[in-house]
Parts: C-alpha cells; structure tokens; sequence
C-alpha cells in the first residue's frame, strides 16, 4: 500500500514537471515579446540574447502617448462597447424567445445560426467594403459596430440560449398566470435570473470586437483603426522599432488577460458553444 | 398554449439585423461576383459565370486550395495530438490544473495579430530569438520566413499555437464527463494506463474529436489574421491560402468581380464541408 502512493506521488511530481517546463516554453514568445518592451536599444540586439538587463519603461510610453496609440485605444474601446450594447441585448431577445419555443422548432433555427457562424467573413468584406463605400461610410464607427454586431449575434444567441435553457419554464407559466404578458414576463421575471449569463455574453462579445482583425482592417481609416490594425501595420519590418512595437503588442494584450480571470470559470461554456476567435 | 404565439416577436429584432447585415451583402456579393468590376471604377460589365471560369482555369487558385489543405490538415493534427496529451496531463493531475489552464489558455485568448507578432520576432531572421540563439553557437539556421517550406511550417506552428488550448479545453471539458467507475474497475482488472485511454477514453472521446475537428476544418477557410501577420502570403504564394488570395484579389489588385466569385467558390467549399459533417454537427452542437 505504501509503495503505491510513494508511487503515486512521484507520478504526480512528474506530471507537474512536465506540465511546467511545457507551459514555459509555451509561453517563451509573449515572455520574449514582455523583455524585448523593456529593454535599452543597447540589449536588444545582442547575440547571444540577454537575460539580465536594468528594465527601461520609455518605450511603453512612447508607443502610447508619441505614436497614437492612445488614439486607437478610445478607438477599439468605442467599437467594443457599441458592439456588446447591441449585440447583447438583441442577442438575448432572440436567445429568449428560441428558449421557449417547442424544441422541434427551435432546433432547425439554432443549426442555420452554427452554420451562419461558419460563414467565410472574408466573403462578407468584400461586398461590406464596396456598399460601405457607396453609403461614404467608411472610416465611421457604425460601419464597424454593425458588421461586429452581426456576425456576434450566433454566438450571443447560443450562450444566452444556453442559460434561458437553466431557467425553468414553471416561472414564465406562473409570471403567465399572475397576468404578466410575453414582454413582462422576460424582462421583470426571466431576465433578472439570466445576470450572469448577460455578464458572461457581454465578456466575450468584448472580447470578440477588441480582437477582431479582418473586418477592422477593411472597414476603418486614420480616423477609426483600431488597436490590432494599428499595431499589425506597426510591428513589422523595421527591426528598430521592435522595442515601442513590442510595448504596444503587451499592452494590448493586458486588458484581455484581465478579463480571462473573470471568465475563467465560463470557458468552457463560451468556447465549446462560439469560439473567442471571430 | 396561446400565449406562445408572440414569441416571434422576440427574434425580429436580431433576425432582421442579420438579414440586412448578413443575408444582403451575401447577395451582393454573388451579384457583383457576375461583373467585370474593378473597385473605384465607372464601368460595370456583366460577364456572367466568366469570373468563375477564370478562376477555375487558374493554376493559383489550385495551388491556394492546396496550400490551405496542406495548412488545415497539418495544424488540426498537432493542435490534436498535443491537445489530448495536455487535457490528459490536467485530466490526471489532481492539483493546480486550473492555474496552469489559464497559463496554458493565454496564446489563444489574446488578440491574434498580438499572438502572431510574437511569433514573427521568435522567427524573423538574424534578431529573432530563435536566430540569435543558433547564431550563438555558430550554427546557421535556415530562412524560416523566407524558406517555401519553412514558411508553411511556421505558419502550421503558429496556428496549432494559438488553436491547441481550445482544442484541449474542450477535450478537457468532454474527459470530465467521462465513467470514473468504468476506468477504476479496468485498472482494478489490471488495465495500465495505456490500455485505458485507448480501450476506453478514446472510444468515448469519438463524438467530441469528430465535431471539433470538422469545426476547426471550417476555422481554416476563415484563418485570416495570423498569415497576414506572419507571411503576407509568402515567399512567392508558398503560404497564400484561398482567404489569403480573395484578399489580394479584392483590395490589393481591387477586382472585385473575380475578388466575390473566389468568395462564393469558397462558400460552397464550406458548404460542402457542413452537408458531409451534418449529422455529427448537429448532434454535437446539441451536447454544449
């Protein structure tokens, strides 16, 4: 018996082991991305690589307040807030009204959303751009929050779906019977009871329009780009801007890890039904 | 029960949003994919299916259809087998699975061009990390970027970077449902580990595999942002995927005709791919 569990914990050891040493150099890239913002032009390009330097912040300010970046920040924050203000509310109606359908009925219009969801958005930005551009409506925010809308609303409506599912029926029939109608019955009785299901959709449509790439790149001018436009015509070529492009890419991603540690219990959920990625 | 009728109601609002957003502009396309139209030009010309024939006779789109192949089967296979490997790691470790879930979850929950940029500068050649550590010991290393090759398997590395932690997640998720009791008599009868997962966890693990990898399959045809980032496309077309070349149809060379048509084509591609899946589709959807 005691063999087994000396057995037993060393398998665990080993296991925590590997599963360290993989997740480190998994990770080696955004490590390296974080030490390349930080430091002198001085260290950055020495071979071999240094480790052990004294950190400087300048670049992270530089990229914020010299190159813009500011600027596409108010950007990104105005599309992602007008998209989870949109997206969820008219998302939920539809989740809401799926969820209470007969299941028979309900199934054939779900699948039409997954396969909606499947769509090539490619195809959609070129027809976008040429109609945007008829309308003089690109470089404007409501071109952007509209496509960002749409194509979040299969994902919004499968999360929400998913939770107005949790709620029992019993509560609409007796809201029904207290003399509620349709409209009361979800906003002062079903709603209230879906709060964290609206949190959750609204993390992740977050998520979704302040990652969002293809769509923001076809749609927006200087006036409107947003953050991973600017920082994808930015962070490339020139070797000596790699320390303020560097700065810019992590601080990007440090919203993004900030709200993971609120959704962390949800992933799975979120991601077996949408995926993050647009 | 009558007062059920009203709920029609409730889905006008999205429904009709994607009509006009969605629906419409699809249409448009497959309007415009019927013109000789170069974007910012006065002129039209109706040419019927011409886009499509011309497309269909070209080696280029061939040769992005197989690059996207190449790309789609090779990431979706290491995003697999380094997925299962790292649920059954978190799947068998009874401590600390959740910090290192959110450690390992990082690639793909950033943003994705952020994703790909630290990747290029691992790559890029000569101050790359991954350059200056071979040059350090006077090693040369290839092109990665600029090799055909190398260019395809970085671009598969990339993907299968920011694509495993969702694989593994959901294979993670689907393990946690599995029968403890089914695997405890096994190994009491004197199964070993090995004999488990492939007797009994892979069996069960069958319907979840086949919906992800044919979700992931569709995700190709859409993976945009990463070759965008990492390649543009290149060296030559050695990594232009068919997004990739509807892209440089449409707002590099602005034929926006011949640019819709390629769209359609790969419409229909994913169509395809959704009728063959849909039996498995719809029943794995139904699950989450």
């Amino acid at each position: 018996m005691k063999t087994r569990r000396m057995a037993r914990v060393r398998n665990q050891t080993l296991l925590f082991i590997g599963l360290a040493v993989f997740t480190f150099i998994n990770l080696v890239p955004l490590i390296w991305a974080a030490l390349t913002s930080v430091k002198n032009p001085a260290d950055a390009f020495t071979v071999p690589p240094t480790i052990f330097f004294q950190p400087t912040f300048q670049y992270h300010r530089e990229v914020w307040l010299d190159r813009g970046f500011v600027h596409y920040l108010i950007n990104s924050l105005i599309v992602s807030a007008g998209t989870v203000l949109i997206s969820v509310p008219v998302g939920s109606l539809a989740a809401y009204g799926l969820s209470r359908m007969p299941q028979r009925r309900a199934s054939p219009i779900l699948f039409g959303l997954f396969t909606i969801r499947m769509f090539p958005h490619m195809l959609l930005a070129i027809p976008f751009f040429v109609m945007g551009s008829f309308l003089n409506m690109i470089d404007t925010y409501p071109l952007l929050i509209l496509a960002l809308v749409a194509i979040n609303q299969p994902f919004t409506i499968w999360l929400m779906y998913s939770f107005f599912l949790d709620i029992p029926r019993d509560l609409d029939e007796a809201a029904a019977i207290d003399g509620c109608n349709l409209w009361q019955t979800f906003r002062i009785v079903i709603l209230p009871l879906a709060r964290p299901g609206l949190t959750v959709a609204a993390l992740f449509s977050l998520l979704l329009s302040y990652n969002e790439f293809l769509f923001a790149l076809v749609l927006t001018g200087i006036q409107t780009k947003t953050l991973p436009v600017a920082i994808a015509s930015f962070g490339g070529e020139d070797v000596s801007d790699w320390s303020i492009s560097a700065a810019g890419a992590i601080g990007i991603m440090l919203p993004i890890v900030v709200i993971m540690l609120f959704v962390q219990r949800h992933l799975v959920r979120g991601l077996t039904i949408g995926a993050v990625k647009g | 029960m009558r007062w059920q009728r009203g709920l029609w109601l409730f889905l006008v609002p999205s429904f009709g949003l994607m009509t006009l957003v969605l629906l419409w502009p699809l249409g448009y396309a497959a309007y415009l994919s019927t013109f000789d139209y170069y974007l910012g030009s006065r002129e039209m010309h109706f040419v019927g299916l011409a886009n499509y024939a011309e497309l269909l006779g070209e080696a280029r789109l061939w040769h992005s259809l197989w690059t996207t192949i190449v790309i789609a089967l090779g990431s979706v296979a290491a995003e697999f087998a380094l997925g299962f490997v790292l649920a059954l790691a978190l799947y068998r470790l009874t401590f600390s699975a959740r910090v290192f879930m959110i450690f390992l979850f990082l690639p793909h929950i950033i943003t994705p061009v952020v994703a790909t940029l630290f990747l290029k500068w691992i790559l890029t050649s000569n101050w790359g990390l991954l350059d200056a550590t071979f040059l350090t010991f006077n090693l040369n290393p290839p092109d990665w970027l600029g090799d055909p090759i190398w260019a395809k398997i970085c671009v598969i590395l990339a993907d299968a970077w920011i694509f495993t932690p969702f694989v593994m997640l959901v294979l993670y998720a689907a393990l946690q449902t599995l029968d403890q009791a089914q695997i405890e008599a096994a190994s009491i009868d004197g199964a070993d580990g090995w004999r488990i997962v492939r007797h009994i966890i892979l069996p069960s693990l069958v319907p979840v595999i086949v919906f992800t990898v044919s979700v992931r399959l569709m995700d190709v045809f859409r993976f945009f942002d990463t070759i965008y980032v990492l390649t543009g496309g290149g060296p030559g077309t050695a990594t232009e995927t068919i997004t990739m070349y509807t892209y440089q149809l449409g707002f590099q060379l602005l034929q926006v005709g011949k640019a819709s048509a390629l769209g359609i084509i790969t419409l229909i591609i994913v169509a395809a791919i959704i009728a063959t899946f849909s039996r498995v589709l719809q029943r794995g959807y139904g699950r989450s």
